[in-house]
């Protein structure tokens, strides 16, 4: 269609026009395609950053609970500290280093070097947070603010202590740096201690205008939580254990004492222990809770458990006789004896001399499952529903083949392990009259823990007839007056027995001894268990009737005093106690 | 444009007599009231700045439809003097210009700011055009020679401002011109060295240091994304955050956020792009590209060496505004401040651009007459 133009020729121009066309195309196809490369290709990222620039949480920061123990003395709380930061951008934009002698008071409150000080400010002009000193008391707080540095700023933190340090360092527990709990009772209970800290998902415009709120989470106050511990019970038998680790040059050593009603533990100590609010060059094996990680072959102090067995299946009564003569006897080329021949005994007179011929004797008199079963059913080899990190279920075997050999030298305690709580445990169902309880170190009483929840739930359950367990408690009351005076409390009547034991090793025993106690009192209404474990007591002395029964008598006395529980030991049957008969105090 | 009949007297219609180029017409609205809706949505939702923007367009039209009126040989007889007149305001301007946002632009007219820059975006094609138009087609070395100190001089001119968005269109549309012209391939292989071998020196000796970071963070935008970089790295995100569909219309948050600046200017097409996504963004892209093609039509079937030059030039001096504009905001060109045509808020620039436009459709609507 193009024409008669005077000048110029039009084939030239007309492909020209085409080559234009085509560019023209292939720009807006690349255009296309930049587009479909950003938006389709790569948009995730671009997304991403979208929401970097417009989406913000916020936290609202929420001081973590105290642990208290049960009369409201604090174990562990959280005590407001500053910190102070400085923002190196405004303090160089308002010429903050000029006031030279307010940087030198800094300094010097903050016994640092001024220069250094200056340094780490000029060294970073362009960041925006630099920690200057963190965990402040308020006073120097207080000081530095009234500096009014520009660009020095002061921060609320806040910083966990231990007002008891480490006599209760294994219960309580410890947080990192971050307030985050990492052991014991900070580590279990760590989110209730915690709380929610309430979120909030927002958009924000360039301004720092909040748009929209995407999510807004309520938060959930931190509650305190309150531990079934004493802290007096706990000073003291800290206290008394210390005193008895050392004394007797053991390894390490626990003690535990509950409330045998409401399986409360009142006291859980180990020695050594440490000290929570300054951890820096803390042994690792100091920071073991031992009284729940560590387990030992219980030895006599579970002959309870055997004559327990044998009078719940009647093969006995309490004023049964057993024949132990010849004091020694072959089990499968085994041998099990007593040091002397002690012939005729009473199943208390077998615990009053802590005879293996005689728990043997009764144990193989029952049928071996119904044996069997009751350890089970005492708690051996299941926790004790502390629900402390760490806690050990002990040994014991669950095999169809006992060797009689075997089930002999379980009754005197030997062939399982079991930790001091356990033993505890077993203890305190004796007490409570057969019935087991889960062990807790949380306060019962009323709501004063408010747990949602789910991972404490209260166990009871019947394993042995009250007339039983109370026979056997009055038969280790026997066993306290008649053989352990170290364990006696005045005024009290105490029952309980001592353990010793080789140090079980791989594929053997070796020459370490455990030295144990566990009792119980008053006998005529038991409120209190205490068990008391010398670990490898390395002086002359490491019979359980020398090493635990005397830690086992002060705590027992100071517990019993602190709780204001009567004295009984005028009651008239300690006699008929002492013979075992079944009588209601 | 309509069919080639033979009685072309029976087929004028309505339209024709008006001046007026019905598809050129249809996409310049299309992209209108496209505008006017992102305009609206960019400016934050300012019903205030989408009346503002109506009104602009309004006046652009009349601006457009007057233009059209004016048969296209008028230009060709005053092209020397409105050239020489436009030179000398551009001087003017450099001498006793207004100053703003860091340049010299405009002459206070008392009434209005008068930015003889936009002027020159019309007068150079037509004062290339004609010279070129004058001699034989294809031109001479000699005859290109002059035709481009001729666009050099209101080019350096207006980059002195400094207004590098400006003078670049202006250099394209003169070099449009000469390109269809017929310059031998080994002149514009030769003209192509020759500017890589200036490039250098424009980047030693002329270009402002504001320039040459534009360059510097278009080469890597994230070495300063706080500064220099921060337009591209938003307008990237922008783009990117509309993905395939887009947030929808009003919803772009990096947009509606303000995180974008110069939205509602030269970087609406982010604004766009992140409301409509990928979708929308190839829309606007055919609105375009059916302009540029009635453009490139009207030039093809303009009867006169003059009107065919002018025509194609106009054309493509658009489309150049049309690729500087998204590639720039799409990170593919540096940062040039030049606005998308049609669909940025702005006055000047969208008058200019409508002015143009009327002499397309005066080239389109006017051959009959002047054949």
């Amino acid at each position: 269609m193009s024409t008669k133009a005077v000048n110029y020729k039009p084939k030239t121009v007309a492909w020209r026009f085409y080559v234009v066309l085509s560019v023209v195309v292939l720009i807006y196809v690349s255009l296309a395609a930049r587009s479909a490369y950003i938006q389709v290709i790569e948009p995730d990222m671009l997304k991403h950053q979208g929401d970097l620039r417009s989406l913000r949480t916020s936290e609202n920061e929420v001081h973590r609970g105290a642990i208290v123990d049960r009369n409201g003395d604090e174990l562990a709380v959280s005590v407001p500290v500053q910190t102070v930061w400085a923002d190196p951008k405004t303090i160089i934009e308002k010429n903050g280093l000029a006031m030279v002698e307010h940087w030198q008071a800094l300094a010097d409150v903050l016994d640092q070097n001024v220069i250094d000080l200056k340094n780490r400010i000029t060294k970073n002009p362009r960041r925006r947070f630099v920690y200057v000193e963190r965990q402040l008391s308020p006073a120097m707080a207080n000081y530095i603010k009234q500096l009014k540095i520009p660009g020095i700023y002061l921060r609320k933190e806040s910083k966990r202590f231990y007002p008891t340090g480490e006599i209760s360092a294994h219960v309580v527990g410890f947080t990192d740096i971050d307030d985050k709990g990492i052991e014991g009772i900070e580590n279990v209970y760590d989110k209730l201690l915690t709380g929610e800290s309430g979120k909030k998902r927002y958009r924000k415009d360039a301004k720092g205008n909040t748009i929209e709120v995407i999510e807004d989470i309520e938060s959930t106050p931190p509650k305190d939580l309150i531990l079934s511990i004493d802290q007096r019970i706990q000073a003291l038998a800290y206290k008394e254990l210390k005193g008895a680790v050392r004394a007797f040059k053991a390894t390490s050593g626990s003690v535990i004492v509950t409330n045998v009603h409401t399986g409360e533990v009142l006291a859980l100590v180990n020695s050594p222990s440490y000290n929570p609010n300054n951890r820096t060059g803390v042994a690792v094996h100091r920071l073991r809770n031992r009284a729940i990680t560590d387990f030992y072959e219980p030895g006599s102090t579970l002959k309870p458990l055997t004559v327990m067995s044998a009078l719940e299946f009647g093969e006995i009564k309490a004023n049964s006789i057993i024949d132990t003569s010849p004091g020694w006897m072959r089990l499968g080329g085994r041998r099990v004896s007593d040091p002397i021949n002690r012939g005729k005994m009473s199943p208390a007179d077998i615990l009053v001399n802590s005879s293996n011929m005689g728990t043997s004797k009764l144990a193989l008199s029952l049928p071996k499952d119904f044996f069997l079963n009751k350890f089970f059913e005492a708690g051996f080899g299941e926790q004790t529903g502390l629900e402390l990190v760490g806690e050990s279920s002990g040994i014991m075997h669950q095999r169809e083949r006992w060797s009689e050999f075997e089930l002999a030298a379980l009754s005197y305690g030997m062939g399982v392990a079991a930790t001091p709580l356990q033993l505890a445990r077993f203890y305190s169902t004796l007490a409570n009259g057969g019935v087991k309880k889960t062990l807790t170190i949380l306060k019962k009483d009323n709501n004063s823990n408010e747990l949602d929840n789910s991972n404490y739930f209260e166990e009871s359950e019947r394993v042995f007839s009250n007339s039983n367990s109370m026979a056997v408690v009055k038969m280790l009351e026997t066993v306290v007056n008649e053989h352990v005076s170290k364990a006696k409390v005045d005024g009290y009547r105490v029952g309980g027995k001592t353990g010793t034991a080789f140090k079980a090793l791989a594929g053997g025993y070796g020459n370490d001894y455990v030295g144990m106690f566990a009792g119980m009192a008053p006998i005529s209404h038991p409120e209190i268990v205490v068990v008391v474990v010398i670990n490898e007591p390395g002086g002359d002395l490491y019979h359980g009737g020398e090493v635990a029964a005397p830690v086992f008598s002060r705590v027992m006395k100071g517990a019993l005093r602190l709780l204001n529980i009567a004295p009984d030991a005028n009651s008239e049957t300690v006699v008929l106690a002492s013979k075992g008969e079944r009588t209601n105090a | 444009m309509h069919s080639t009949g033979q009685d072309q007297q029976k087929t004028f219609s309505i339209w024709r007599r008006l001046h007026i180029d019905v598809p050129l017409l249809a996409g310049i609205l299309s992209l209108m009231i496209l505008g006017l809706f992102i305009v609206y949505s960019a400016g934050g939702q300012s019903i205030d700045m989408a009346i503002k923007q109506a009104r602009n367009m309004g006046i652009a039209l009349i601006v457009m439809i007057f233009v059209a009126q004016i048969p296209p040989l008028i230009y060709r007889k005053w092209a020397v003097p409105m050239f020489i007149m436009g030179i000398l305001l551009l001087v003017a301007v450099l001498l006793f210009g207004h100053i703003g946002k860091g340049a010299r632009r405009w002459i206070n007219l008392g009434v209005f700011m008068f930015q003889p820059s936009e002027v020159m975006k019309l007068i150079v094609p037509v004062m290339i055009a004609w010279y070129v138009s004058q001699k034989n087609l294809p031109v001479r070395i000699l005859n290109v020679f002059i035709a481009f100190i001729l666009l050099l001089i209101p080019t350096l001119l207006i980059a002195r401002q400094p207004d590098l968005g400006t003078s670049l269109l202006i250099a394209s549309s003169g070099i449009f011109v000469i390109f269809l012209a017929g310059s031998s391939w080994k002149l514009i292989g030769s003209c192509a060295v020759l500017a890589s071998a200036f490039a250098p020196i424009l980047w030693m000796f002329l270009m402002k240091p504001y320039q040459k970071q534009r360059v510097l963070t278009f080469l890597n935008p994230e070495q300063d994304p706080l500064g220099s970089g921060y337009h591209i790295i938003q307008s990237k995100i922008a783009i990117g955050s509309g993905g395939l569909h887009g947030k929808g219309w009003l919803q772009g948050t990096q947009s509606q956020l303000e995180f974008l600046p110069e939205r509602h200017t030269d970087f609406i097409f982010a604004v766009f792009s992140e409301e409509f996504g990928l979708i929308g963004v190839s829309v606007l892209l055919l609105v375009y590209l059916t302009i540029v093609m009635r453009g490139l039509w009207i030039a093809v079937h303009a009867q006169q060496a003059f009107t065919k030059l002018l025509a194609g030039s106009l054309t493509l001096t658009f489309f150049v505004y049309v690729f500087v504009n998204i590639g720039m905001v799409s990170g593919l060109l540096p940062v040039v401040g030049v606005p998308l045509p049609l669909v940025s808020y702005g006055g000047t620039s969208m008058v200019t651009l409508m002015a143009g436009f009327g002499i397309l459709m005066a080239i389109s609507t006017h051959r009959r007459f002047h054949a």
